[in-house]
Formats: C-alpha cells, structure tokens, sequence
C-alpha cells in the first residue's frame, strides 16, 4: 500500500516537472525526492535504516543505505489524515497520551505492521528522550541490532573527538550488519556533495533573507530537516539548486514570495503537519510571510573531506536543538535579526520536551531583542484536537498587535 | 569529611563520591510541595513534575544556601531543569554533566572526563585546588553507606518487617540530604538493633515496586496500608542512590567511578544497545528474586523514557503472569492518595 502510495506520488511529480523543465520546480523536485525516499524504503529490495533525528545521513547514502529518522512517518501519515487512527492505535496499546504524537503515531503504525523491516537501526540523544526511546522498542520489535550515537552537549575537542570516533564504530557497525565495505574514497565524494548542497542551502537561505522575500509561507516547510536525508547525494544538490535557482528568479524579477508582503514571521520548530491552510490564511489576510523556520539554516562548517568524521560531529554537535537551551535561544536571536523579522510563532506541539518545554525561555529571550512570540497549543499530527477557531483569533490578534 | 557546606543535585546519576571529597555535602533537592506553583512561566506544564517542583523550590528560594548545583544531562527534563534553574537563579554556580545513554566502554571512557570535568568545577567553586585522595576517602564512605543500607535493607524485607520501608525510605531521604557521616552510625545503629525495632507483618502481600521518583513517606505508609510490603525496589530516591565502587591502584579514579556508575541498576533512560529493553526483563528478574506476587510501577507525568518502555514491561510480566500496576505520579501526596482505591484493589486481587 505505502509502496504504491510513493510509488504513484512520484511518477505523477516527474510528469509535472516535465511539463515546464525549464522552471527551477524547487518544491516539486524536492517533494519528488522525498516520494523517491519513501518508495524505496518500502521497496522490500534496498537496504535501509530507521534513524534518529541526528544522525549523519551522508554516511549512511554514501553506503547505498536508505535510511529515516522515525519522526518523518509521523509527519507523512499526518500529511495523509491517517495519523489520528494510529495515535489511538498507539494510545490503545498502552502509550500515554502525553507523549509526542510523532512517536505515538509511528508506535501505532509498529504495532500495525506498516512499518518496513529495517536492516538494523540507528537512535541518536539528540534532539530527545522519547525518540530514543521508540528507536529502542522498534529494534526489540523488528529484532535488528541497534546503534546509538550519544552526542554531547558542547562543541570542544574532547566532545567532538568522542563522536567522531562513534561516528567511525557506526561505520564499523554497518558493514557488520549489511556486509557492505565501507569505501574511504565514496564517503569523500558524497562529502563534496554535501558540502555542494551546503553552499546551495546558504545561498538560498540569504536570497530569503532579502526584502521582499522571495519565499512564500510553504515552500521552505520541512525543508531543512528533509533535506538532510538527502545529504551526500546528487538529488540533494539538485534539490538545493533548484530552490537557489528559484529564489535567484524572483529576486532579480523584484517578485516577492508573497504579494505585498507586510509582515515577516519565524516559525519556531516545525510545522503543522496535517492537511490545513494556516499559511495560506496569514497570507491572504495579513499579508503575513513565514520567511524562515527555526529547522531551516546551516548552522556548521564545510566538512574537510580528508577528515570527514570529525567535521560530521561539528555539524551535528552544532545542530541547536543540542544541548542548553540559551544556545538555541541565542540562534533564535541570530535568525530573527538576520531575516528582519517582527513576530515568532511557536506551535508548541503537544508532549515535545523542546519546542514546549523550553517556551518560556524562548519567549524571553527574543523578547530581550524586541521579538513577540505567539505560544500556541496546536498538536502539529493529531489533527483530531485541533481548535481552528481558537487558533485562527490567536493569530490574528498577534499579527494585530505587531502590525502597530 | 564533615561539613556543612552543601551542593545540590536532583539526579540519582550523580557522583555523590566527588561532590563529597571536594569538601561538600551533596544536598538532594526534592521536588517539595510547598513552594509557590511558579516553574509554569518557564518551563511548561507537560514537562516533569519532578523538574518543576524543583524549580518551583527554586524560584521561591525554598533551598538552603548552596555553593552550586550538579545537573546531570540524562534526560530531556533535567536539561530543562538547569536551563530554567540558570534562569531563575543566574548567579548561582550551576553545571551540566554529560551522561551517555548507553554502557559501552567509549561511554564509560566519556563519563570518566565528564567527572574530571566536574572534578575540576567544584574545587573552582571552592577556590582552591583539589586532591585525589580525597576522593578515595569519599569512596570508601560511600562504600560504607552502600553496605550497610544493603544490609539493613535486606535484612527488614527478609523479616518483612511492618513499617520497615518506611524507616529504609527515611533513611534514604536522610542520606539523600546530610553528610554520609551523619548516616552510617544510624544504620550501625538499626543494624544491631533490627530484630527489635519493628514487627513483622507476614499478612501483607510482596509486592516489588519500580519507577522514578518517589520519596514520600507518607506513599510508603499508603503501599502499608494497602496491605503491600515492598519486598524489593528499583526508584531513582532508592535503592539506585547508593551503588558499590571499585577502585584498584592502577586504573585512573574517574575512570573507576564511571564503570561503578554505569554498573549499578539504571533507570529507564539508559541501556546496552545488544539488548533493547532488557530493561523489562531486569524489572521481570528483580521482580521474581524477591518473590513478588505482583509488580508496581510509580511514573511521574511526561516522563517519557518510562512511559514509552512501559507497554514492553507489561507485556513482559503479563506472559509472566506477574501483574502490574502503572501509577502516574505528580509528586505531590495528593495525587498518591488518589490511587489507594485502585492500590487496595490490586493487593486484593493478588492475595
């Protein structure tokens, strides 16, 4: 069924790019490559790995592993509607309701059997407890051996060696579990491409930062995050390439992302992910753009290719859901004042000990730069306790306030 | 070494050992509940309660003096608990220790330079330079504590005396507080005397009892009243706070100190990658060495690492056919008195 579902999703998208080839399709290539990501790992025939949020996809595509932080299935079965079915399923079987619902809806979906058999698995401590944890059921469930990855808070010599060592035991460890040799010279080339779609990236976040905006409130959602999956392959340059293309077209057309753009948002974490026009609404009604998302920056260095783990630990120690909540608080600033915003909403997705837990920080300390943050309570896969009303005033009130 | 300076620390990961010999007396910081309910504005009402009545503590400057506070980086609520405490109390001396989430030996070697590290902060906080036997000293009381609690504690629950977890539990939270120095004559003290002190009570039902946190004694005398007898525990405020260390003269000190950490019972958020969930297979194991008739679980709210383990651990003892009993705590009495209904019906069904 799922194979299906990714298998029609991107023979239907190639059919759209191929009917206008010559426009950058930035959002169509990359949902195409997230179609192509989901179809292969419901092939049955690649070999492939459940992940963590944090782990180094460009090792794991540079070894022909296809390969999936878990939370990404929550997303996509929001994206569908079929995500409160699951939820319940997980809630059912004795998962408490106040836990993520990313993690209760692939729970649900275990205990369904929709969840392909994974080669082995991979669970990283960053961003969270409750992920870890639910890589630990899914490697009992499926009976696969399980890699972990601990990541320490701070980026200093001692820190980053000890990841970079981990990083050379999880190679170790894959070619154990898979029988692929690890090949020095193929990770070098899939780090060329990562750094490649790392120049990419910058350049496409910086045309966003331009005034007006080239971006609408919907082509960059889930970008960032996504893409890393992607990372150490050509489609991932591609699909990096084609937002800077598209970006580049609109700045030098002087056509912005979204028309008569009035007001500039930061979306803190991530996105709603259920089927719903919050985005669209803001934009008709207030002209409102969402021009960057917290997920979508590049927070590391190019990675030296003739030393490409310690340069992976960098990027991942960097990544600023790690660690103390000042240094993500500290991005937050650096993001807001980069991208000239006026206003943050937070979506506080229920059970999410980083983008609700650390509320209050976050809503001080943009406060400190003169950044209001809107706290809502929307659950961004359950969409069965959505409150469209109540968001809706919410928003509009925001947006009132920070229009005067 | 007995002083009255103390640091504070609200994990049972700590290194209790260190904080001793570097001239302090680790202080637990319950989550106690008569401070003002004021953690919600910074920290937000789906987190811990744990974390929060501590910040709540915090806040209101419900603490004794301190020199600093130890946090330990073990799960995403203790995180946010030094980010909120660094906000509610900027000048005091506060640090984050590391602690991975698995025991293999780069984690172990890992740790080891994490306490090196806090080694180093706590003689800054002193203002003077530190020495390694002290730490050894330290140890050697902390394995002193560790072998009488074992003994004492082995000894009420094999007579299975009334009231008996309750003088354990008060002891926990009296060593959880004060200078080990102030604690091993009490436990000399009850051990000699233990066959005396308390009746026994042979009507009651074995039950053995896991989770997080729970210190109150008045929970301990509920579980009595029920008609249950604990007859072993695995709590982050029990049995887990004291741990035997091994030190030789040739390995690093830090280094022993973290395989002793890393050897004793873990709470649900750590664990050996071989084995996924062992964790439940230890509770089922630990349940049945103490000949339990049934098993329960006290799990504070939003815990996540236990609550997203617990279906594994239900099954487990449900094909064991040890039944289990999950309480959700928010580490006020209240909402322990709440359960006695279904505590009471539970050692019913069990008798």
């Amino acid at each position: 069924m799922m194979y299906e579902y990714f298998k029609n999703l991107e023979s239907s998208l190639e059919k759209k790019i191929n009917e206008t080839p010559k426009s950058p399709n930035a959002r169509k290539k990359y949902s195409l490559e997230v179609a192509r990501i989901g179809k292969r790992l419901y092939s049955g025939k690649d070999k492939i790995a459940w992940t963590g949020i944090g782990v180094p996809f460009d090792i794991l595509n540079t070894m022909g592993i296809t390969s999936c932080f878990v939370e990404f299935v929550g997303a996509m079965l929001a994206s569908t509607g079929a995500s409160g079915n699951f939820i319940k399923e997980a809630e059912n079987t004795g998962y408490a309701s106040d836990s993520c619902s990313y993690h209760r809806a692939i729970l649900g979906a275990l205990s369904q059997n929709l969840i392909p058999k994974p080669d082995f698995l991979v669970g990283t401590t960053l961003p969270c407890s409750g992920g870890l944890a639910v890589i630990e059921n899914m490697a009992r469930k499926f009976k696969k051996s399980l890699f972990v990855l601990n990541v320490p808070q701070e980026d200093s010599l001692q820190n980053i060696k000890y990841l970079s060592d981990q990083l050379k035991d999880l190679v170790n460890f894959i070619q154990k579990e898979t029988g692929i040799n690890f090949d020095e010279n193929k990770l070098k080339e899939g780090i060329k491409k990562t750094n490649k779609a790392r120049d990419l990236m910058i350049e496409a976040y910086n045309l966003a930062k331009k005034i007006p905006s080239p971006v609408d409130s919907r082509i960059l959602k889930d970008f960032g995050i996504v893409t890393a999956l992607m990372l150490g392959t050509d489609a991932g340059i591609e699909v990096a390439k084609a937002y800077r293309d598209e970006f580049q077209a609109k700045v030098n057309s002087g056509e912005s992302g979204v028309k008569g753009e009035k007001i500039r948002l930061l979306w803190i974490q991530n996105r709603i992910q259920f089927r719903y026009q919050l985005e669209k609404w803001m934009e008709e009604e207030f002209s409102a753009s969402i021009v960057i998302d917290e997920l979508n920056d590049i927070t590391w260095e190019k990675i030296d290719v003739d030393d490409p783990f310690t340069g992976i630990a960098k990027r991942i120690i960097s990544i600023p859901f790690n660690g103390k909540a000042e240094k993500r608080i500290e991005h937050l600033k650096f993001l807001a004042k980069e991208y000239k915003i006026q206003g943050a909403i937070n979506p506080c997705n229920w059970g999410c000990r980083q983008g609700t837990g650390e509320r209050g920080l976050i809503s001080d300390g943009l406060k400190e730069i003169g950044v209001p943050v809107v706290n809502l309570e929307i659950d961004c896969i359950d969409q069965r306790n959505f409150a469209e009303g109540q968001v809706k005033t919410r928003i509009a009130a925001f947006i009132e306030m920070i229009s005067n | 070494m007995l002083t009255n300076k103390l640091v504070g620390f609200t994990c049972s990961y700590t290194p209790l050992p260190l904080i001793h010999a570097a001239g302090y007396a680790p202080y637990r910081l319950f989550p106690l509940d008569n401070s003002k309910d004021s953690a919600g504005h910074i920290l937000h009402d789906n987190l811990c309660p744990h974390v929060k009545k501590i910040l709540d503590r915090g806040i209101d400057n419900n603490t004794p003096e301190m020199s600093g506070v130890v946090f330990m980086n073990s799960c995403d609520a203790m995180r946010r608990l030094f980010d909120g405490w660094r906000k509610a109390r900027p000048n005091d001396k506060a640090i984050l220790i590391d602690f991975p989430a698995t025991s293999d030996d780069s984690a172990i070697n890992f740790f080891a330079l994490e306490l090196s590290r806090l080694w180093k902060e706590l003689w800054e906080w002193n203002g003077r330079v530190g020495d390694l036997s002290s730490i050894k000293q330290s140890i050697s009381i902390y394995n002193d504590l560790y072998s009488l609690f074992s003994d004492v504690t082995s000894k009420i629950r094999k007579a299975r005396l009334k009231d008996g977890n309750l003088k354990i539990q008060e002891l926990y939270n009296k060593a959880s507080t004060e200078p080990p120095e102030n604690i091993i004559p009490i436990l000399k003290n009850l051990q000699a005397s233990i066959n005396s002190a308390l009746d026994n009570d042979s009507n009651s039902v074995p039950i053995f009892l896991f989770g997080n946190v729970l210190y109150e004694l008045d929970a301990f005398k509920l579980f009595n009243d029920c008609g249950a007898f604990i007859c072993d525990d695995d709590l982050c405020t029990g049995s887990r706070l004291f741990y035997p260390i091994n030190i030789t003269e040739e390995e690093d000190l830090f280094l022993s100190l973290s395989k002793s950490i890393f050897s004793r019972s873990f709470c649900a958020r750590t664990f050996d990658p071989k084995y996924p969930l062992k964790f439940a297979e230890d509770i089922l194991n630990k349940a049945k060495a103490c000949n339990a008739k049934g098993v329960i679980a006290h799990v504070l709210k939003f815990c996540d690492p236990y609550l997203i383990r617990l279906p594994i651990v239900r099954e487990i003892l449900k094909e064991n056919s040890l039944p289990l009993l999950v309480l959700e705590g928010d580490c006020t009495l209240r909402s322990i008195g709440q359960q006695k209904t279904r505590i009471e019906a539970f050692i019913e069904m069990l008798r």
